[in-house]
């Protein structure tokens, strides 16, 4: 082998910069939940709207031998796709859970306990945290979003909240 | 606060994940107690990538110089000042550690 020298060089980048996939995204999210700690990155996708939109940053910590509750949203591979997914957790069915997008008809599932990766425990949008949807509300929702699709149902509430949010903060 | 780097020290990464992905190399460091894609992440280029992965805890830096020097047949005072240079580069950004001696 030849020696040519190519100086050695860091580069430091924002994250947000760097557009990975979604495999690339899934590797880096198995990695970093793997050693134990949680892992902060922008959504892609509508499933899960009103609740997680398109470009809100998510939280997803490690379950950390604790079980996924019904309610919950977590991150978990679609065994027949292999694709990360984040929905929530409407029934436990065994040793599998139903799981399904707050904004979708289609349940996913039943999803093996290995498949779960993490669990939600923040969304952020525009900076501010949004908490709906993830504390004890989870379980009407969980209950509603069995029937299908929440967002008719939560868009009203939605409507009303955000001004109030906006007024308070502002 | 300069940081001192020795050829006799042996260096292993701090706290962080690093991962190969679509062609680049992806350090994330989890320092502060989360793995932040929002946050400040790095990429190395090839040669730092190659000194990199052996910068693994097990061998001296000298030992690091040595190997590389005679697997690309390279000056070893041109490689020394290279390792070198990004090691006192990645201990700056707290990405890598200097092993206590046994």
């Amino acid at each position: 082998m030849s020696y040519q020298r190519v100086k050695p060089a860091i580069f430091s980048r924002k994250g947000g910069e760097l557009s990975l996939s979604i495999p690339a995204l899934t590797g880096l999210l198995v990695a970093v939940l793997d050693r134990g700690v949680p892992f902060r990155f922008r959504a892609k996708g509508f499933s899960m709207a009103p609740i997680i939109r398109n470009g809100d940053v998510i939280t997803v910590s490690p379950l950390k031998g604790t079980l996924p509750r019904w309610g919950d949203v977590v991150a978990f591979i679609q065994p027949d796709t292999g694709r990360l997914v984040i929905h929530r957790v409407v029934r436990k069915r065994n040793d599998a859970y139903l799981i399904k997008g707050d904004n979708t008809l289609k349940m996913d599932g039943p999803v093996p306990r290995d498949s779960i990766l993490g669990c939600v425990t923040g969304v952020e949008r525009n900076g501010t945290e949004i908490s709906l949807g993830l504390g004890p509300e989870r379980y009407l929702i969980a209950l509603l979003t069995r029937r299908g699709s929440i967002l008719p149902l939560l868009a009203p509430v939605w409507r009303f909240i955000n001004p109030l949010r906006g007024r308070s903060s502002g | 606060m300069t940081d001192v780097v020795r050829l006799d020290a042996i260096y292993a990464p701090s706290e962080l994940v690093a991962r190969e992905i679509e062609g680049e190399y992806i350090l994330v460091p989890l320092s502060s107690g989360i793995g932040d894609m929002e946050d400040e992440l790095y990429t190395l280029n090839s040669t730092a990538r190659v000194i990199w992965n052996r910068l693994n805890g097990k061998r001296t830096l000298r030992g690091v110089v040595e190997d590389l020097a005679a697997e690309y047949n390279g000056p070893v005072a041109e490689i020394e000042v290279d390792v070198k240079g990004l090691v006192e580069e990645l201990l700056k950004r707290k990405m890598l550690i200097e092993l206590p001696e046994s």
